[in-house]
Order: structure tokens, then sequence, then C-alpha cells
């Protein structure tokens, strides 16, 4: 084995999207048969940083070997001439869901292929059914993939990685879907594999995972390494939380405007989020206060936010009100461009739409005189900066089309404010501003709840932290919580 | 960069105004008018001076007459379509309902020996049975693509060839003549001259417009054609919108077959073959979106107009009646053409 030359070298990776600098000169060196760990918190540029290596997007600038294989990075795919020697598992499972598990495991398979490009069937699904018996997989080769759980699914695409014979694997959150009987067997095979001389690329956001299989950990803030090529050994929970966070930095703080004797506005009880909740939730919202919900991606924060701003029906429970006459909701969801804002329609037209009916007469008819008003007094509390009220939302910066969605949320005067991810991919500027005009909203006594995958963002705005994973509530921080706990309670360490 | 410095920087959209505000005004003028709805005018105005010139008897007050009548039909039909167009959704079976629900109507108003069903409702009940049938029709394509989550393509071409033979069950494959005033008179009656059927499709067209522009029923039409999940997210009920919007299409439809029934004074079993390609036509022509969310009434205007100028000129200038129909369809690619080419100029989206 070679261990004086590394399998990758990485050197001054940039990548900018839009106006946001994801990666600002990052360098990464990984030994052949060794686990390098990539840690950072949420927006710290992790995911950006691997899928570079792997190609899957591109990095702007900068230097890549993997092996014998050199890039010089200018923007340009370099996917193809790397294929052969790494392998990118993503967060979220890229299968194809119409196809058995043998056909997603060997797909472009030289092994399988036949003469005139026919696939040799009989030998694939053997094949298949070795590996999954090799794995534990209780499953046959012949299943289509749709039929699947998400943890099968999630260990498919490893095992579909692993099986390439690449030399450079990258693991990106891999257990975030596993049952901890699954994530055993991926730790075998893992460990298996490092011993024949694989070398991998592990993020988690389970720090007690990169104790138990990474060699050596990297930590990224920002855009930039802090900590480059640490022994895993030399580390323990604190600097790790310590080095992630980095040095206190200038920022708007937390206010309180809840009162604990108010009658909540809105309440969720014995709420299941899905079939796979062990425990029902129950939560309150009071007026004046921020209340986040937090925790790993897809774990049921969104599903829950959801389900409290009535888009979506939960798997048994009721979300009610101590008064009976349920709250207006006002609501951010998630991807503005997917589910926030009408593109082609204007900023008036965008902020309309939320309030309709508060805007017309009772024949329907849209009393222009009132829509412009209304819209010109939301368009300013939320800041939108455009040429004109009727200018497309789909021509305006990031920033600009959060706050239309802000504006049109609160079209209808609502008593409970839900917003999911409210500042995804917003500059900082703005971000601020959406940041005061949350906390304006809760000291005029509307209960604010906000979804967030950012601790700055958690810890600048919510007077309660409530951790939701695998659809559950599993901690909850009340009052003057410090930063230190909320990162190491939503990287899993209770 | 550090969080403090960036917090007292100044908006960073700034200096998007800028940009903004250096479009000439030209542009501006040229972004309003495509939205507007505008963009064939200029060439339908060609037309006619060029018909004009070439056949004299175009410009005559008769033939103008003649080519508005023509194109009512189509017209009703190309808004109908426009609802769901509108919302991202198509409906084929329009053309099925322009022949059914006048015809429906004739087999329950006339004997038995005229070819109805023997059931002789009184004539004033033709035009709500008519318009009652299309409503329903209209209704039950809603239900097929809201609660059944079928997609529209394949539900409403199952409903266009149902109701195509549903014209042949109920009429035992005859036409019905005469099938009473009340089915006929908005097809064929005056008024100071004037086609009622014209009247009624300019006043369509004008309502619909209005509801469009200024109703928060055409807002959440836009809203919901335009981001389905934003429209959700809005508080908008996606799904009733869609719903009547299926049926206030079968509705005009059947408005369309009733004039059609008028003008012919019988229900033919193949009437209406044929329209719904020309109302999708008219519809692509007038910059209406198949994507959905974008399209205006006075742009659906110009693509009726335009394909009942174009046919009407290759009828004067005697051009074999072969050749008319293959030259429509030629008409139709340049049309649509120019409208996608026009809207990209304006950066506006479409999807046609």
């Amino acid at each position: 084995m070679d261990n004086v030359r590394p399998i990758v070298e990485m050197r001054d990776i940039t990548k900018t999207f839009g106006s946001t600098r994801a990666l600002r000169g990052v360098g990464l060196t990984v030994m052949t048969g060794e686990i390098h760990a990539l840690l950072g918190r949420n927006g710290a540029g992790k995911s950006t940083f691997v899928s570079a290596l792997s190609g899957f997007t591109p990095g702007d600038t900068g230097y890549l070997r993997i092996g014998d294989v050199e890039v010089k990075l200018d923007g340009s795919n370099y996917a193809p001439r790397i294929r052969d020697v790494i392998a990118h598992v993503q967060q979220t499972p890229q299968l194809f869901p119409l196809l058995s598990v043998a056909e997603n495991l060997f797909l472009e398979h030289d092994d399988v292929r036949g003469a005139f490009g026919m696939v040799k069937l009989s030998r694939m699904n053997a094949k298949a059914q070795a590996l999954l018996d090799e794995w534990g997989i209780d499953i046959r080769a012949q299943e289509l993939v749709s039929k699947l759980d998400a943890g099968t699914r999630q260990l498919l695409e490893i095992i579909k990685a692993l099986s390439r014979g690449v030399p450079v694997i990258i693991l990106d959150e891999p257990t975030a879907a596993l049952s901890n009987a699954e994530k055993r067997v991926l730790f075998d095979q893992v460990k298996r594999l490092k011993a024949q001389g694989v070398s991998f690329v592990y993020i988690s956001h389970h720090l007690d995972e990169i104790f138990e299989v990474a060699d050596t950990v990297t930590i990224l803030r920002d855009g930039l390494v802090v900590a480059p090529r640490a022994d895993v050994s030399t580390l323990d929970v604190a600097t790790i939380a310590n080095v992630m966070m980095g040095e206190t930095t200038v920022r708007s703080s937390r206010e309180d405007h809840g009162k604990a004797e108010d009658a909540p506005l809105l309440q969720a009880v014995d709420v299941r989020i899905s079939e796979k909740s062990t425990q029902s939730i129950n939560i309150d919202v009071r007026p004046g206060e921020i209340v986040a919900l937090a925790g790993p991606v897809g774990a049921g924060k969104e599903d829950l936010a959801m389900i409290l701003a009535g888009q979506q029906n939960p798997f048994s429970g009721t979300v009610t009100t101590p008064t009976g006459k349920m709250p207006i909701i006002g609501f951010v969801p998630t991807d503005r461009h997917e589910s926030g804002y009408v593109g082609m329609l204007s900023v008036r037209e965008n902020v309309s739409i939320g309030g309709l009916d508060v805007m017309s007469n009772r024949f329907g008819l849209l009393d222009s005189r009132k829509e412009k008003a209304l819209v010109e007094r939301l368009t300013t509390q939320t800041n939108v900066i455009a040429s004109s009220l009727d200018q497309a939302v789909s021509q305006l910066s990031g920033g600009n089309q959060q706050k239309v969605v802000f504006a049109r949320a609160l079209c209808r005067d609502p008593q409970v404010f839900i917003a999911m991810s409210p500042t995804r991919g917003v500059d900082v500027g703005a971000k601020e501003q959406l940041y005061a005009l949350l906390r304006d909203l809760a000291s005029k006594g509307l209960g604010v709840i906000v979804v967030s995958d950012e601790e700055d963002e958690i810890d600048q705005l919510a007077n309660r932290v409530v951790i939701v994973f695998e659809d559950k509530v599993v901690d909850e921080l009340v009052g003057a919580y410090r930063m230190e706990d909320l990162i190491l309670r939503m990287e899993g360490v209770t | 960069m550090t969080y403090g410095t960036d917090v007292s920087k100044p908006k960073v959209a700034t200096s998007e105004m800028g940009k903004q505000g250096e479009k000439s005004r030209l542009a501006e003028f040229g972004n309003a008018f495509v939205a507007g709805g505008y963009t064939m005018y200029p060439v339908l105005l060609l037309l006619i001076i060029v018909g004009g010139l070439v056949a004299p008897r175009f410009l005559s007050f008769i033939n103008i007459m003649n080519i508005l009548e023509q194109v009512s039909v189509l017209g009703l039909t190309t808004i109908g379509l426009t609802f769901v167009l509108m919302i991202g959704r198509l409906d084929l079976s329009l053309e099925g309902i322009v022949g059914f629900a006048p015809m429906f109507a004739a087999v329950m108003l006339v004997s038995e020996a005229a070819g109805g069903l023997g059931i002789e409702l009184p004539v004033w009940m033709g035009l709500i049975v008519a318009l009652g049938t299309a409503g329903l029709m209209g209704a039950f394509n809603g239900f097929l693509v809201v609660k059944v989550g079928l997609n529209p393509f394949i539900s409403t071409l199952g409903m266009f060839v149902l109701l195509k033979g549903g014209i042949l069950i109920v009429s035992g494959g005859r036409s019905i003549y005469s099938p009473g005033e009340s089915l006929t008179w908005l097809g064929s009656g005056r008024i100071l001259g004037m086609p009622v059927s014209v009247m009624l499709f300019l006043g369509v067209a004008f309502v619909v417009g209005f509801i469009f522009k200024y109703h928060s029923y055409g807002r959440a039409l836009y809203a919901v054609g335009g981001n389905e999940d934003a429209a959700r997210a809005a508080g908008i009920n996606v799904d009733r919108v869609i719903w009547s919007a299926f049926i206030f299409a079968a509705l005009l439809a059947g408005l369309a077959g009733i004039l059609l029934t008028g003008r012919l004074d019988s229900a033919v079993t193949t009437q209406g073959n044929g329209i719904i390609f020309d109302a999708f036509a008219a519809a692509v022509i007038g910059g209406v979106s198949l994507g959905g969310g974008r399209g205006t009434i006075v742009g659906v205007v110009s693509g009726v107009l335009l394909i009942g100028v174009i046919n009407n000129l290759l009828t004067l200038a005697q051009v074999p009646s072969f050749y008319v129909q293959a030259s429509t369809g030629a008409v139709i690619i340049i049309a649509a053409i120019l409208t996608t080419v026009a809207s990209r100029g304006s950066g506006v989206k479409t999807r046609t």
C-alpha cells in the first residue's frame, strides 16, 4: 500500500452560487485506506465541497487530483474524467424507482453487458442477489426500488457506489435514513473496504459516528477550512463544537416577548407525524414567542411545520386552539422557487394572492386601490426592493423574492406566522432584515414558528427550540440556552 | 468577511434598481405590448390591408360580418379552452361538448317523428338542457382530474371519444332539423342587423377578459397556473379553481355548440368536428402558454380573428380547399414561432 502519496489532493477550490461564495479556497488531502471525516455546521460548505470533489457540481477554480487523474478546475464539467476513480453517495438516493434492485445496482456495468449491448439478465440478478446476501439485506434482486423503504434505498445507493470498485468513495450523510441495525451493517462494510485500501470522505451530523469510524477530520466553516487533517483521537466533542462555531461574531440577538401566562394561539395535541412516529407530539405556540423547530433534514421538523400550518394532515392527532376559533396563519414554505412565489407574476400580484378575499368586494372584484395600498404597506414592512410593484418576481434577487413571500404571508393579518427556512439562499443584509421582521412580528403578539437548519439563525431568533428527530420531539431548549448546547443537540449528541 | 461588517452594508438589491432604470422606454413598451396580448394585432392589421388590396370584396360589411359570425363559435370554444390552459391543464373533450350538448337538447325537444327521444320537453327548456348538459360534462372532467387524479390529456381524450359516440347514440346517427327557437335564436337571430352570435362572442370575451384581469377568480387562475404549490401555500383553494375552470370551459363550449346549431338551424352529427385543433391554435397564437399562468383574452381574440381572416382570405382568393387546410397549418406554426420569439425577446417565459 502506498501511504506516502495521498490518493486525493485538492487545493484552493472555490465555488460561487450567485452572490454567495460557498467555497473560498478550500483544500483537502486524503490518504489511501483512510476514512476522512468532513465536519462543519449547516451551510459551512461540506456538501458543495464534496460535490466539487466528485464533479457532481463542478467547482469554479482550483486543483484536484484523485489517484493519477489531475484536473484544473475552470467551471467546466469534469465528472466523466474522474468517473472511474470516485463514487459519490448523495444525501438523497438517486435511484430509478421503476427499475428493479438488480437493474439499479448494475446500470451501465460492464459485468452484465453482453453482445450488441444486451443485458445478461440472469447473470445480473445472480450477482445482485449475491451482493444483497453479502450485506445481509433480506430483499429479492428483482424487487422494484419503489417498493423499498427509505433505509433500504439509502443502503442500496451505498452498495451501488461501493460495488463499483473505485478507490475513493464519498458518503454524504449516509446514515440519515438508516436504522441502528442498518448502520452496523454499513460500518462493517466500510471498515472491510478500508482494510482493502479504499478511501472514504465521510460527512455526518452525528459526531459519535465520526469517533467510531473516522481516522482523520477536516473542519469547514463559512466556506473555509478551519482545522485541516486533525487526527480524530486528538479531538473531543467540546473541541470540535468550538472549532465549528468559531469566535463569537457581532450579530443581532434574540428578544423575548412571550408571556408564560398567555393562552396559546395554536396547539398540537397528540400529533403523530407519520406511522413511523413512536411518540405523539404536544406543543403550544404562545403570542410573542419565536419557536424554532430544529433537527436533521427530513427527520420530521418540516412535516411538523406543515401540519401546524394546516398544509398537511397529521397521521393522527389534531391541531387546535383553546379559543376554538383557529387563528389566521401566515405561511412561508421551505423552497421559495418551488412553492413560494409565482415567478411570472408581478410583485403586486404575488403579494395579493395571499389575501384575495380581503382585498376584493362582495362580488369578488379586486379593489385595486385597496390592493395597491395593502401591497405597498406590506412591501415596505418587509423591505422589498424592486423597480416597481409590476416587476416580475422572477427578476428579483433571492433576498427580495423571499421578502415578497413574507409580504404575501402577512397579507391576511395573521396571528401565527410559520416560516420554513426563512433565510435560505438569502444574502446577509436581507437575512438581518428578515430576522428583524420576525422579531417585530413577535413583539406585536404574533406566535412565530421558524424551521431552520442553521444554528446561528435559531440562536438569533428562537426563545424556544424544539428538536425533532425520527418524527418525534426528542428535546427542547428554553430560555437562555447556550449556542454550544444547540449545536450538540442538532448534531445528535444529547 | 465577518457577520458584523456585512450587516452594516447597504442593501445589495439597490444595484438592481439602477439596471432596471437603464432599460429604454421602448423596451418597456414592447414588454407591455407582448404581456397585454397585442403581439398578433399588427400581423392581423397587415393581413387585413393585404386582403383588402388582393380581394376588394374582403373589406365589405357583409364579408366582415360573415367572418365574425364564423369565428364566434371558435371564439367561445377558445375562450373556454383558455380557462383550462391558464391553469396548466388541457381539455380535448370541448369538441365533443360542442356537438353533444345541443344534440342532446334537440333530441329532448323534438317529437319522435322528427328523430327525438319522445320526451318532447317544452321548447324554452332547450337552452337550459344544453347548457346544463355541458356544465355536467365539465364537472365530470373536473372530478376526474381533481378527485381521481387522472392526467387531463387522457381523461378528456376519453370524454371526447365518448361524447362523439354519445352524439350518434342519442340521435340514432341522424341530424335533427329545426330543433326549436331557444336553441337556434342565439346562432341565427339579429338585433339591429347585428348577428346575436357576434354580440355574444364579443360580450363573453369582454366579461371573461374583465374577470381575468380584475376579479379575484382571475388572479387565482394565474396563480394556480404559474405555480400551483405557491398558490396552495398562499391559501388559494387550488382544487376548486381547477374544477371550476373545467366547468367554465365546458359551459362555453356548450354555448358555442348552440350557436353552431342555430346557424345551421339543425343539430348535425358532425357538428364541431376538428374545432379543438383550431381552438388550441388560436389560444397559442394569442399568447396563451400551454404550461399555464400566462395568457390574455385580448390575445385569444387576436388568435381567433387571425384564423378566421386567413380562412376567409384563402377562400376569397379561390385557393383550392385542400390547400386551405394545409396553409392554415403552416400559418399556425409561423404564428406560434412569432409569439414565442416575441415573448422571449420581452424576457417573458412561455411554453407553447
